[in-house]
């Protein structure tokens, strides 16, 4: 590492390059376009400026927290503490900061912890966009700056700062003759985190989410302003020593009459639209006010009410608005019961003509819902199945289930058991179904494993096989259960466990659903219910 | 100068004044038994009669520990030029040792134009400190070693503050330790050694009273004529501000303030507000401005998640909240179900959803944190199986079923039932 710091990546050279003939050219690589080195005002948005109506009217229901916003960034160059914006997801905080940062067209540095998911990333995008830094192919898209610690960070942020002020100090003084819209207004630079919430899962978490919001007093600095967007409230970020508490501006959820006024934003002239939110919006309203949650369902919604209408542009009496609501109405209640796109109902189809193909593909439709959808050998399938029965039933029931042939146990039961001990019996399964499914040890799976297994009838797929080509088959399966078994870990259909010290070994859990497991048993042919606690 | 222009201006000046802590504490400067004038008299000490001390500052956060300080530093630095050097650490940016020397050789070079080696070691780091402590006290000169968060130096080993303290014990050395903390056992967390090396001199910084916040406020607030704006504005601003002041209505708002926290951060959040709620035409204070402003500085995060909430996890919360009532031990997004398939047998709601659109519901009540999970990581178990805990009370619940626009009549029914 050389001395300012930044990093130096060593090339191992490939086999193939080193042993190239020389006389052999390398094709030269395309020439880069010349990229002009950033300055201040690249830190502002370019273009039309926006005015104030302008940006109300884009954002229909968040004209009080607009206005409430502009007052506390206050005017030009007056210092300002830090702002904790905060409110649920998609309620417009980020759009709304980053357009009122374009009407005032003052000059910021955004970053998301979503993006700059470690603290290394965060402060050296920061620093690159202070610095402006622009990443380019000849230095391997490094950093400006390579920072690590809390400390350099902050020596390096300050020197940064200092610098970008100094420099929108001097652009104001000197004399040009620029215009008005290329220069950013004032001398101040705002610093935005968004998605501040993900900070407190991080493992530095304890240092890094009261060095943000202490970033003003460490810093001393009132040419700086900082921002911080969250979807959690403050009361959330549990620290032990705290920490200085910015000032608090809440976005609240849309209620009816805001959701109604956001979706016909860009629509207001259209009738059929209204219509159709009277229709859809105070069910769906009552599931979740969620602005994307709601456009994801009314797109696919809206496509459905216009479908008996031959011409968009007929007007609507009450007539035609009943029909429509009648053709929707199904659909409705479909849509309500899902969270996303349901699969494509093809039983309403008018022409009778198409039948047959319509039949068809009915059935092909209801084949793919059954089908995996993706795939598996089948060694990793019987795998699968093991570990769903290990986890769902309790260890106690293997030797009844399974018996020494590795078969379906079917022994009569005795005695048929009394009323309450069948109630009893019936609320621990009950129980042992809340309480989700149970870890097994490695053990108990490959002897669940190798008990199906040895069931299994080769002969069909192996011709000229006798008995004991179909034994070395079935023991030709076991030398890849770890490699299946680690592969299924890392796919999350297994989870590994911590080692309990007591036991020794790790244990695993399945996680796969009820439905997912018969289907891979019905893709083998597996009579899965018999196996089941409790089907 | 427009109205505008001068609400403004103003605006301007009051808020650069709001955040600048220097102006804010001088107001604690003139009093004579304050911290101010023991603090300055302990460094001042120091530097006229060439000795070493420490003393720890302990307030919580927003009394100006570090305002106050900086405040007595610069006063010494202009009546004893050249003599005084500071150096400043962080507890959250320099807790390890090796960082923290690493940042004293910094300071020190940077002060003293010397050369900074990024590449030294902790022990060249140390070398030089000591030589530069004795250097200094050869020259007379004072070196005053602040330490924020001072707790956070007491993690580990507390190498850094035992070589300090250490340090001071030596003859030739003239330094001052000043350790600053929101802690107020700070100096409990120190080790047997370490505090046998501390001079426990403490200073404590409270809450100032009620009387006092009103004092501050007119002495953030109130306008001189060499301010640059037009006199007359001054005097309208001034009177009203008096007027304001002395009314009973404003001394409630202070005190509702002090109630809930009575830091000095805490009013100065609540100036903060109400300046920039200033009119920008008349650009007058007024009651209103500052009732509004009280509102916005005192929230209830979990009444507005409350009331942010849907129907479908209104539901899901009072499912939960009688389950709880039940005593049941654990409950989780299944037995969750189970008990909102009851209500919908026993009231036959229109409200009956899917299994996956009520765990959607479910999560946004994680998100929001008005439910969280029992176990800490979960063990990779699936949201539907881990155990979860409701964070709201019931008069909160209450609360926000009552103030629901469109609440169903089925929960108030079964909120009721409980009370039955």
């Amino acid at each position: 590492m050389c001395e300012d710091g930044t990093p130096k990546s060593s090339r191992r050279s490939a086999r193939l390059s080193s042993g190239a003939s020389p006389d052999l050219k390398p094709p030269a690589p395309p020439k880069a376009p010349k990229l002009q080195p950033l300055s201040v005002e690249d830190l502002a948005f370019h273009g039309e400026p926006l005015s104030l109506d302008a940006l109300i009217a884009s954002f229909p229901a968040r004209r009080i927290q607009i206005l409430e916003l502009i007052s506390l960034l206050g005017p030009l160059d007056s210092p300002m503490m830090p702002l904790f914006v905060y409110g649920g997801a998609s309620t417009g905080k980020t759009s709304v900061m980053l357009q009122i940062f374009r009407h005032l067209n003052r000059p910021f540095v955004y970053c998301s912890l979503i993006t700059c998911y470690s603290p290394r990333i965060l402060f050296e995008s920061v620093l690159n966009q202070l610095l402006l830094h622009r990443a380019c192919e000849s230095s391997r898209y490094a950093s400006a700056k390579r920072c690590e610690r809390p400390s350099d960070f902050v020596n390096l942020l300050r020197e940064a700062l200092s610098n970008l002020v100094n420099t929108l100090k001097g652009d104001v003084k000197s004399e040009t003759t620029k215009s008005k819209t290329s220069r950013v207004n004032g001398n101040m630079i705002y610093l935005i985190f968004d998605h501040v919430e993900v900070a407190r899962e991080w493992d530095m978490s304890s240092s890094v989410v009261p060095l943000l919001l202490n970033l003003r007093q460490i810093l001393n600095m009132p040419e700086v302003g900082l921002i911080f967007i969250s979807r959690a409230s403050l009361d959330t970020f549990h620290s032990d020593t705290g920490f200085a508490e910015p000032f608090q501006v809440y976005f609240p959820a849309y209620n009816e009459e805001e959701l109604r006024s956001i979706f016909m934003r860009d629509r207001a002239k259209s009738k059929l639209y209204n219509a159709f939110l009277d229709l859809v919006l105070p069910p769906f309203y009552r599931t979740t006010r969620r602005v994307d949650e709601l456009s994801t369902v009314f797109t696919p919604l809206f496509k459905k009410y216009c479908e008996p209408l031959d011409d968009l542009g007929t007007a609507l009496s009450e007539e035609v608005k009943r029909k429509l609501f009648s053709h929707l109405q199904p659909y409705i209640t479909k849509y309500m019961q899902t969270t996303f796109f349901p699969s494509e109902d093809l039983s309403n189809d008018k022409s009778a003509m198409k039948n047959e193909v319509v039949k068809k593909k009915i059935a092909a439709k209801k084949e793919a819902s059954e089908e995996i959808g993706f795939h598996m050998s089948t060694s990793a399938r019987y795998l699968l199945i093991s570990a769903f029965l290990a986890s769902r039933n309790p260890a106690t029931l293997d030797g009844s289930l399974f018996d020494s042939t590795g078969g379906l146990d079917n022994r009569k039961r005795k005695r048929k058991a009394s009323e309450k001990s069948m109630e009893k019996k019936e609320t621990k399964e009950q129980e042992l179904l809340m309480k989700g499914p149970g870890t097994f040890p490695l053990e108990r799976l490959l002897a669940i494993y190798q008990c199906i297994t040895s069931v299994i009838d080769y002969a069909a797929e192996y011709e000229n096989a006798d008995s004991m080509e179909a034994e070395g088959c079935n023991n030709a399966l076991l030398p890849n259960i770890h490699l299946q078994l680690s592969s299924l870990c890392s796919a999350n259909f297994i989870s590994k466990g911590g080692s309990c010290p007591l036991e020794g070994s790790t244990r695993y859990r399945s996680t796969i659903s009820e439905d997912m497991a018969l289907k891979v048993a019905r893709s083998l042919d597996f009579p899965l219910f018999k196996y089941m606690y409790r089907s | 100068m427009g109205a505008a222009n001068v609400a403004e201006e103003a605006k301007r000046l009051l808020r650069t004044r709001i955040t600048d802590p220097s102006f804010v504490f001088s107001f604690f400067s003139q009093n004579s038994n304050s911290n101010y004038s023991n603090l300055k008299y302990i460094i001042s000490s120091s530097v006229t009669e060439t000795c070493n001390n420490s003393a720890l500052l302990m307030g919580p956060r927003g009394c100006g520990k570090i305002a106050i300080l900086e405040l007595v530093l610069e006063e010494l630095m202009k009546e004893h030029p050249g003599m005084i050097s500071v150096i400043k650490l962080n507890g959250l940016l320099h807790g390890d040792s090796k960082c923290a020397m690493k940042e004293i050789a910094r300071q020190l070079c940077l002060e003293h134009e010397l050369v900074f080696s990024k590449m030294a070691s902790y022990d060249d780091n140390s070398t030089f400190l000591m030589s530069m402590l004795r250097e200094c006290g050869l020259a007379h000169k004072t070196l005053v070693f602040v330490l924020d968060e001072f707790d956070l130096f007491t993690q580990g080993k507390q190498q850094l503050l035992y070589n300090l303290l250490d340090a001071l014990q030596t003859l030739t050395s003239q330094a001052v330790v000043v350790g600053v903390s929101c802690r107020m056992d700070a100096d409990q967390l120190l080790e047997k050694r370490v505090a046998s090396r501390f001079s426990h001199r403490k200073l404590l910084f409270l809450h100032p009273s009620s009387e006092d916040l009103q004092r501050l406020t007119k002495h953030i607030l109130q306008l001189s004529t060499d301010s640059g704006l037009p006199n007359d504005y001054v005097a309208t601003f001034n009177t009203r501000l008096y007027k304001l002041l002395a009314d009973e209505k404003f001394k409630g708002i202070i005190d509702t303030l002090a109630y809930v926290d009575a830091t000095i951060s805490h009013l100065l959040k609540f100036l903060f507000c109400a300046v920039s709620l200033l009119d920008s035409k008349s650009g007058i204070l007024s009651l209103d401005i500052f009732k509004s402003a009280l509102q916005r500085v005192q929230r209830q995060p979990k009444m507005e998640s409350l009331k942010d909430c849907s129907i479908l996890e209104l539901y899901i919360l009072v499912c939960i909240k009688r389950m709880e009532a039940k005593e049941q031990d654990t409950c989780n997004f299944n037995s969750m179900m189970k008990e909102y398939k009851s209500i919908h047998d026993t009231f036959q709601t229109s409200d009956y959803y899917a299994r996956n659109v009520c765990l959607r519901a479910f999560e946004h009540l994680l998100d929001q944190h008005l439910l969280s999970f029992e176990d800490g990581k979960g063990h990779g178990q699936s949201t539907e199986f881990r155990p979860v805990k409701l964070l709201v009370t019931w008069p909160e619940l209450h609360l926000a079923l009552k103030s629901h626009r469109s609440c169903p009549t089925v929960l108030h029914k079964l909120m009721m039932d409980r009370e039955g």
